[in-house]
């Protein structure tokens, strides 16, 4: 596998979140659709990216619950296209190697299968961040804890 | 002996919010100015007059006069309505202090209390009131100690003394007010204004008197005649036929009043629609005005709209990254990282190597070095050229500068040395995502950017709907109450029209058919008059019968005259006056030349107009140059009088529809005819100045002629509850 491959390997996969983010995800994610109270995202993968930034800064690491209760979206590689975005996502992601359980090098004399699984870690990496961040900001939503204002999120993640 | 306003002073009235002291104004003998922009309790001020004068103030919303019994919710300050507990009682009133000549001095208070009932502080039910009696103490102006009247009669007038009810309509002005004192295009009002000042009424008594004997004695005498005559066939003949041709004169006499009151009433509607007109004119200017700040505004709000849309664009956005926000600690570790994995490829690769050529795969030389072409020569040449030895052909030596000259092509037949080569992946992700991590500085600043991008356009939001109030508030000020204001230019246009051809068809029957009507009848009767006479000349009547009515008729005829000439001199006298108050009052305007000129129409009424240097009527100017033309005639029937002016000048905004040459020449102007003026204005307030005070005003606080200068304040974008007028001093 190169190094194209194994990139592609990664965008193509189609992150999932718990179906009770639902709410936070309509609340939040609405942009252009209908006005809401609160500051909106655009895409959903813009919400879920600020969910993983949340999550992983509070270190609020919550599993996924099983797959039928679950929903997939956009794959990565879709994720505002012709920018940089990801790839920064991926550098983050890939200082995290120690956590998710890899050595950069290792990688490179793995067979396809042990990559295969080394990817499925990222994602859940990814995942069980994004949904930590985003249960977080439900809590926080349904508890009326955050001020509307259209610096919301930029306040939330200096807290 | 003028009447001097000394002091002003309110107490919860309106914005005045709080007691008499906080809001007092100190006055004197000279002009007084109180500049104010719109809202900041210029019309309240007012108010304050109406009230003590009339009991009445202006509703700002409908422009009608309506009774301080009926208004207290809106007069009182709704900050001391919102202060005031249930079953509390609040004060509000106004005081004012003048004197008047060089003895007394005199005190006046009007007041009402309220009693809160309930909550909802706008709502009539929610409040009891109480008016107070009016208040009223006089004291010398030796003594310092007022003492109360108690006689109503003596209190009415004290009030009426500060200015007179019949000079009001002159002393007393509101804006567009002054169109309305004087109405040229109505008999009465212009005779209203000699009457005031000449002794023209004893005229017409004595016209009318005259008159009235004249008849009796002309009774008398026929008497007589048909007593001495009775046979005397011509001589009643005669008197018939004066009875009858009277009897036509009388019908054309009511003929000539029923066209003058048709020339009247069209005449009355041409100069109502004629400010109709102006304030249409002045209307659609300012709509026009509106139009472009509108679009501006709307434009910016969406602008803003979308602004606040796109901020949690910035986060993903790679020219902000502020999603980046934090993850500087990441990033150092990835490049550590990658530095390590980089090595431990190195060593990996170098290991292979080792492993499967030992010898020959320890190149210290870097590539390239030397270059192919001296490769090239030392192995032809047999020679090495670095260490200066032979190497020939077939030996290790020679062997070894080949491998080293085939290095490139060797490479590219190297062997893979791991499975999944990953280098360019980790080089093209740190490659790549620099936009994100290369801001991390600038993050912050990034963020306060946009804060300040927001304040910033919610301030250009906040001038535009500011602007567009003011303008709204100046159209609102120019909207004359009890009109359409929607009525369309072109039917303003067509009913004026229309006035005009009924006016025209009015004269022209008037001075066309029966002015010479009457005059031919006047001249039969005086014809007959005379017959009657030579008939009676050789009767033996009592001479003392023809002598009184020859004697009435000559008395009752010079009456008239005196009376004609009284009026046409005062007529000359202010036309005189006038021309020179309005050249003071254009003095710093570029109008040159022109002159006011009043013509007498047939029905008594009296044209005024504007001729200009090449003794042209000018027609149509701005309201202001017609407000301006007016207040000359104002001011000219005060100074046309013979004695002093003794009443203060109050005025609400008389220069609203001046330019700043006319404001100029208007402050000047009033200080020559009242001995006191309060000028309420909004034209020289300039919120950006420290002083508040537009270039105007300075000049204006610099001039001797101006004795005391406030200003008011509103708080900026205060809530109404909160909305108090406090008052600087700047002389």
């Amino acid at each position: 596998m190169n190094a194209q491959e194994f990139k592609s390997l990664i965008l193509s996969k189609r992150p999932r979140y718990a179906k009770s983010r639902i709410p936070v995800m309509e609340a939040f994610a609405n942009k252009g659709q209908s006005k809401s109270e609160y500051s909106q995202f655009g895409p959903l993968y813009e919400l879920y990216i600020y969910g993983f930034r949340l999550g992983l800064k509070k270190g609020l690491k919550l599993s996924l619950p099983p797959r039928n209760l679950t929903q997939d979206f956009l794959e990565i590689g879709k994720w505002k296209r012709d920018s940089s975005l990801v790839d920064f996502l991926l550098m983050i992601i890939f200082s995290h190697a120690d956590e998710i359980g890899f050595d950069w090098n290792d990688l490179e004399d793995m067979e396809d299968k042990e990559i295969n699984q080394v990817v499925s870690n990222i994602i859940e990496f990814i995942e069980s961040y994004a949904n930590g961040g985003l249960q977080y900001l439900q809590e926080e939503w349904e508890n009326d804890n955050l001020i509307n204002s259209s610096y919301l999120f930029v306040d939330l993640m200096n807290e | 002996m003028a009447s001097i306003l000394n002091k002003i002073a309110f107490k919860n009235f309106f914005n005045y919010y709080g007691d008499y002291e906080e809001n007092t104004y100190d006055l004197e003998e000279g002009v007084n100015i109180i500049v104010a922009d719109n809202g900041a309790g210029k019309s309240k001020f007012f108010n304050a007059f109406l009230w003590l004068f009339y009991d009445q103030i202006l509703d700002s919303d409908t422009k009608q006069r309506v009774n301080v019994r009926n208004s207290g919710v809106k007069i009182l300050s709704d900050k001391a309505k919102n202060e005031t507990v249930i079953n509390d009682r609040v004060e509000c009133g106004v005081m004012l202090e003048y004197t008047r000549g060089t003895r007394y001095k005199y005190q006046i208070i009007k007041s009402f209390s309220a009693t809160k009932i309930n909550d909802s502080i706008s709502d009539e039910r929610s409040w009891q009131f109480l008016i107070n009696d009016v208040e009223v103490n006089k004291t010398e102006l030796v003594l310092h100690k007022y003492k109360p009247v108690y006689d109503e009669s003596e209190k009415r007038q004290i009030i009426d003394h500060l200015i007179m009810p019949a000079f009001r309509k002159y002393s007393f002005l509101q804006g567009e007010e002054v169109d309305d004192i004087i109405d040229f295009g109505k008999r009465e009002s212009i005779e209203e204004a000699v009457e005031n000042l000449t002794d023209i009424k004893k005229y017409e008594k004595i016209h009318d008197l005259l008159s009235e004997f004249k008849e009796k004695a002309f009774k008398d005498l026929q008497k007589q005649l048909k007593a001495n005559n009775a046979e005397n066939e011509r001589f009643d003949e005669a008197v018939k036929e004066k009875e009858n041709i009277e009897e036509q004169l009388d019908h054309e006499n009511q003929k000539l009043k029923e066209w003058q009151a048709t020339y009247d009433t069209a005449e009355e509607e041409k100069n109502e629609l004629d400010k109709q007109y102006a304030s249409a004119e002045k209307r659609k200017e300012l709509d026009d005005k509106l139009k472009p700040i509108r679009k501006k505004l709307r434009e910016k709000k969406e602008e803003f709209e979308t602004f606040l849309d796109r901020i949690n664009n910035r986060f993903f956005d790679g020219n902000f990254a502020w999603i980046a926000m934090g993850f500087e600690d990441e990033v150092q570790k990835y490049r550590n990282l990658k530095e390590q994995f980089v090595e431990r490829r190195y060593e990996k690769r170098a290991l292979q190597n080792v492993e499967e050529n030992p010898n020959e795969y320890f190149h210290f030389l870097p590539e390239n070095s030397p270059d192919s072409v001296s490769l090239q020569n030392m192995i032809d040449d047999e020679h090495c050229y670095v260490c200066n030895r032979e190497a020939k052909k077939g030996t290790a030596e020679h062997n070894n500068i080949v491998k080293l000259k085939n290095r490139p092509k060797d490479k590219q037949t190297e062997k893979p040395f791991v499975k999944n080569d990953l280098n360019n992946f980790f080089g093209d992700l740190q490659i790549n995502a620099q936009p994100f991590y290369n801001k991390f500085d600038s993050i912050r600043d990034s963020v306060i950017k946009t804060k300040e991008k927001e304040v910033e356009l919610k301030e250009s939001i906040d001038k535009l709907k500011k602007q567009i109030k003011s303008i709204e508030d100046d159209r609102n000020s120019i909207m004359i109450a009890g009109y359409d204001a929607e009525l369309s230019a072109k039917e303003i246009i067509s009913n004026y029209n229309g006035a005009i051809r009924r006016r025209e068809k009015a004269n022209g029957k008037i001075n066309d058919i029966i002015i010479p009507k009457i005059n031919t009848f006047k001249k039969q009767i005086k014809a007959i008059e005379q017959e009657i006479k030579d008939l009676n000349k050789s009767n033996n009547i009592p001479t003392g019968y023809n002598q009184n009515y020859e004697v009435l008729n000559d008395l009752e005829e010079a009456s008239q005259k005196a009376k004609d000439r009284v009026f046409d001199a005062m007529i000359q006298l202010l036309e005189k006056h006038a021309n020179i108050h309005f050249k003071n009052l254009i003095k710093n305007n570029d109008l040159t030349g022109g002159i006011l000129k009043f013509e007498k129409n047939p029905n008594g009424s009296i044209n005024f107009n504007y001729i200009d240097s090449n003794g042209n009527t000018v027609h149509g100017s701005s309201e202001g140059f017609q407000r301006m033309k007016k207040f000359s005639v104002v001011m000219a029937i005060i100074s046309a009088n013979n004695s002093v002016y003794n009443y203060p000048l109050l005025a609400d905004a008389p220069i609203s529809a001046f330019g700043e040459g006319f404001t100029e020449g208007f402050f000047e102007a009033i200080s020559d005819v009242f001995p006191q003026s309060i000028v309420l204005v909004k034209e020289l307030y300039k919120r950006e100045d420290e002083m508040k005070i537009n270039e105007l005003g300075k000049r204006l606080l610099k001039d001797g002629k101006v004795k005391t200068m406030y200003v008011n304040h509103v708080p900026e974008n205060a809530e109404q509850i909160e909305l108090v007028t406090s008052q600087t001093k700047l002389k």
